[in-house]
């Protein structure tokens, strides 16, 4: 009965495999029973075991009790809602029974049914009937294996059922009826085994059936995909090529003897070098050595050779001029015997520097040392035409025909002033603001030996004065200088550089004066002329160019010791009296020249020259002369003594149309006066005898020296003259007399 | 002058000089890079005296990272070379009297 069992249970398999054959065709599927598996009748495989789902819940036990510690005793559990399941999420579902009568009420309405657009039961139909198509052909090998296999078993069956045939007969009269059992049992048997073979047959036909029928109700979610292609681009592809770094070749033979006998021609390369750098310095200074033999040899010569043609110029020159230089020092004007109170200037020299034709002369300044030799400063006062050079220059009374020193400057020299300790520094300021310190021992080329710095200190406005002070208290020279700017600096001539001090800047009456951006402009009032005290050091005075006077000290920085409203012109110049230093003089641009005592607001004299006053100065021999030279080219030379309120002599010393007169000084030991002009020319004049009177000492006291006799001659003429407090007449009277 | 010349009189036969400053035989190498490369030479030579070959690849590694890869150190005493550079990359100089080192680049 087994290998009937085993056959059914083949031909079920073999079934099953039909059946699974649609849909699952690539797998063989052989079902493998482990040895061990319990046999199963058939009968139970078969039976259907329904399963209830229920709400009671098995795992439920009903009379749970705990311990109650309250009461002390063991207490039933309350039952809980839900027994012991706990719903944790609820969903409503969208699935509806099929049987139900919604369902029904669904498939009636026609949803559910098979469509065109239901593409899975659609595809499953095709790919059942491909299936059906396949098996009806000829079977696949798969299924034809389980059918060879089913061969031999029924062979097998077959010789069974031919044995008990054949064994029948042996038996057959023993137990016929039995056969007959037995017989009719296997052909109920085999009935019921073919039934079964169609069944699944049967089955599978079913299913194929049933399952295009499969209804789907419209699903909602069932949309199609829609997409949209874009262009594609054409691919390009663009490459470049650089240019490749250019390639040399080279080739050598490193060698023992190449390495060494470059080495050896390096090295006395090397030496040759050497030599040749080293004795440069050597050679540069044997040669300087042998050349400075030969250069000493030729600088003294020519030393020599200059000298003697100085020497010569000068004899030349004194041969040409001899009248003049006999006058110079000898002639006397006999005419001044006979007019008494006046006098006459008697021109001698003219100087003249060829390069400086066109310059004007801005200062002039004999030497302190030496009585024959002064300083001129070449610049130029006409401001809308400016020179771009200037010129500073020393002339020797003993050449009149050539300065002795001259170096051109970058900017127009408008003031300067010689060192008396030394005479050969001289201090120039120039046009644009710098000031200069010049060594005249030096020779032509050299230039400044000292210079302001003209991006950290100059002045920024004209240097209109510049005068050597006393030296500082670490030894150094130092010198001031008054600006358009209107600051007062101190200069100390450090070595190597001038070091620059603000000593007072000069404050105007004029109010600020607003900016173009709401600042406040403070307006300085513009120096024009400084003059130092003979005596006190620290005691300067300074003219403005609004024609103030203003006493300053070294020591104070802002203000003024004294302040005196001295002219309406610019102030050009002061001078102090070498005899009475409370008296000091002024000139202007007013046409005035004004005599002032210290700590006296009104001026003791004024005298009205008709015309702009370049310079006064006294004179240094006598108390009470001045002299001052005009725009219109006279020299007023003014006896206090003699007449105070004329002048002892009026000269033309230029012609007034072509020139003017700018500056005068008189020599400090011989009655020469210089004065120059606009057109670079310095004229010499001799005072008459009656423009430089002595004091002749009183017959009681005989012993009385010059200067005393000076001093008591202007204190006498002073007395006079501050007794009327004020004096309107002076002018008047000299107006009337005009 | 980096000159270190180490003179030793020879007794009757006269001076024998031994340089050993570094002397450029040729080059076309920037002022800076010469300058480099000199000095790196000198630093290598000095260092492992006994080994060129360490001196080389010291000389060449430095060069590789200061101005870019693919130089190329001889170092040697006596050799003989022909050789193809990238232009302004050459320097072949001598150093310590008996050396010869040639650095190029080619890539």
């Amino acid at each position: 009965m087994a290998p009937k069992k085993q056959k059914e249970a083949a031909s079920k398999s073999r079934g099953n495999l039909v059946e699974d054959e649609g849909l699952d065709w690539l797998k063989p599927r052989a079902l493998i029973k482990p040895d061990d598996q319990e046999e199963v009748p058939d009968a139970d495989l078969e039976e259907e075991v329904g399963r209830i789902l229920s709400t009671i819940n098995p795992q439920w036990v009903a009379d749970e009790v705990a311990y109650h510690y309250g009461r002390g005793m063991f207490v039933i559990k309350p039952r809980p809602t839900f027994g012991k399941a706990y719903p944790l999420y609820i969903y409503q579902g969208t699935a509806i029974r099929k049987d139900s009568d919604e369902a029904k009420a669904q498939i009636a309405a026609g949803y559910g049914m098979v469509g065109f657009d239901d593409a899975g039961p659609k595809r499953a139909k095709v790919k059942k009937s491909a299936a059906e198509e396949e098996e009806e052909e000829e079977p696949e090998p798969e299924p034809a294996a389980p059918a060879e296999e089913a061969k031999p078993e029924e062979d097998e069956v077959a010789a069974e059922e031919q044995k008990p045939n054949e064994e029948k007969p042996q038996e057959e009269p023993k137990e016929v009826g039995e056969e007959g059992e037995v017989a009719a049992e296997e052909g109920g048997e085999e009935a019921a085994a073919e039934e079964k073979e169609e069944a699944p047959d049967l089955g599978a036909e079913e299913v194929l059936d049933i399952k295009p029928r499969v209804k789907k109700l419209a699903n909602q979610f069932n949309f199609c995909e829609r997409a949209a292609l874009t262009y594609n681009f054409p691919r390009r592809s663009v490459d470049t090529q650089t240019i490749p770094p250019p390639r040399a070749n080279f080739g050598s033979t490193a060698l023992q003897s190449i390495i060494f006998d470059y080495y050896q021609e390096d090295y006395a390369k090397k030496l040759r070098e050497k030599e040749e750098e080293k004795p440069k310095r050597l050679r540069k200074k044997t040669a300087k050595h042998v050349k400075s033999e030969q250069q000493i040899h030729d600088e003294k010569l020519a030393q020599r050779i200059r000298e003697a043609w100085t020497i010569l110029e000068r004899l030349v020159n004194q041969n040409i001029y001899d009248d003049i230089a006999q006058d110079y020092r000898y002639w006397d004007d006999p005419s001044d015997e006979f007019r008494e109170g006046m006098g006459s200037l008697l021109p001698l020299w003219k100087f003249q520097y060829e390069p400086m034709r066109n310059h004007a002369v801005c200062d002039i300044q004999w030497n302190p040392h030496y009585q024959d030799l002064f300083a001129v400063a070449y610049g130029s006062l006409d401001f809308t035409n400016q020179q771009k050079t200037g010129c500073l220059c020393l002339y020797s009374i003993k050449n009149p025909a050539y300065p002795e020193y001259s170096v051109v400057t970058e900017s127009p020299v408008i003031c300067l002033d010689v060192y008396k300790e030394t005479p050969y520094l001289i201090c120039i300021g120039c046009y644009d603001g710098n000031v200069c310190v010049y060594n005249a021992q030096l020779s032509l080329e050299t230039s400044y030996q000292y210079k302001s710095d003209s991006v950290r200190d100059k002045h920024s406005n004209i240097v209109w004065e510049v005068r050597w002070g006393a030296r500082l208290i670490d030894g150094e020279a130092s010198f001031f200088s008054i600006s358009g700017d209107g600051r007062v600096v101190q200069w100390a001539v450090m070595p190597g550089e001038l070091q620059a001090t603000t000593i007072i800047t000069l404050t105007s009456n004029v109010p600020p004066i607003p900016g173009p951006d709401g600042t406040m402009i403070t307006v300085n009032s513009c120096g024009s002329c400084i003059c130092f005290h003979p005596e006190r050091e620290e005691i300067f005075m300074v003219g403005t160019e609004d024609g103030m006077i203003h006493t300053c000290s070294l020591k104070y920085n802002r203000n003024y010791v004294r302040s005196v409203h001295g002219h309406h012109m610019p102030v050009y110049r002061i001078s102090y009296n070498f005899f009475n230093n409370s008296i000091y003089a002024s000139c202007s641009g007013d046409w005035r020249v004004k005599i002032w005592e210290d700590g006296r607001d009104e001026p003791l004299f004024m005298f009205e020259l008709g015309s702009p006053v370049g310079d006064v100065k006294w004179a240094p021999y006598s108390s009470t002369v001045f002299a001052a030279c005009t725009a219109d080219g006279k020299v007023y030379v003014y006896d206090l003594n003699v007449n105070k309120y004329r002048p002892v002599c009026v000269q033309a010393v230029v012609s007034k149309k072509t020139k003017k007169l700018t500056r005068i000084d008189f020599n400090q030991r011989l009655p020469v006066i210089v004065c120059g002009d606009t057109k670079g020319t310095c004229h010499v004049v001799k005072l008459s005898p009656n423009l430089r009177v002595m004091c002749k000492p009183p017959k009681k006291a005989q012993g009385i020296d010059q200067r005393t006799l000076q001093i008591m001659k202007l204190d006498k003429l002073l007395s006079l003259v501050r007794d009327p407090p004020f004096q309107t007449g002076v002018v008047d009277e000299k107006f009337e007399d005009d | 002058m980096a000159e270190e010349t180490a003179a030793a009189a020879g007794g009757a036969v006269g001076e024998k000089i031994i340089h050993t400053y570094p002397l450029i035989r040729h080059t076309d190498m920037s002022e800076e890079m010469r300058t480099e490369a000199v000095e790196l030479s000198v630093t290598a030579c000095e260092k492992f005296s006994q080994n060129n070959e360490l001196a080389a690849r010291m000389v060449k590694e430095s060069m590789d990272k200061k101005f870019g890869p693919a130089f190329h150190v001889v170092v040697g005493e006596s050799y003989g070379f022909e050789i193809t550079y990238e232009c302004t990359t050459i320097c072949y100089i001598y150093f310590g009297g008996n050396q010869a080192i040639c650095i190029w680049k080619c890539s």
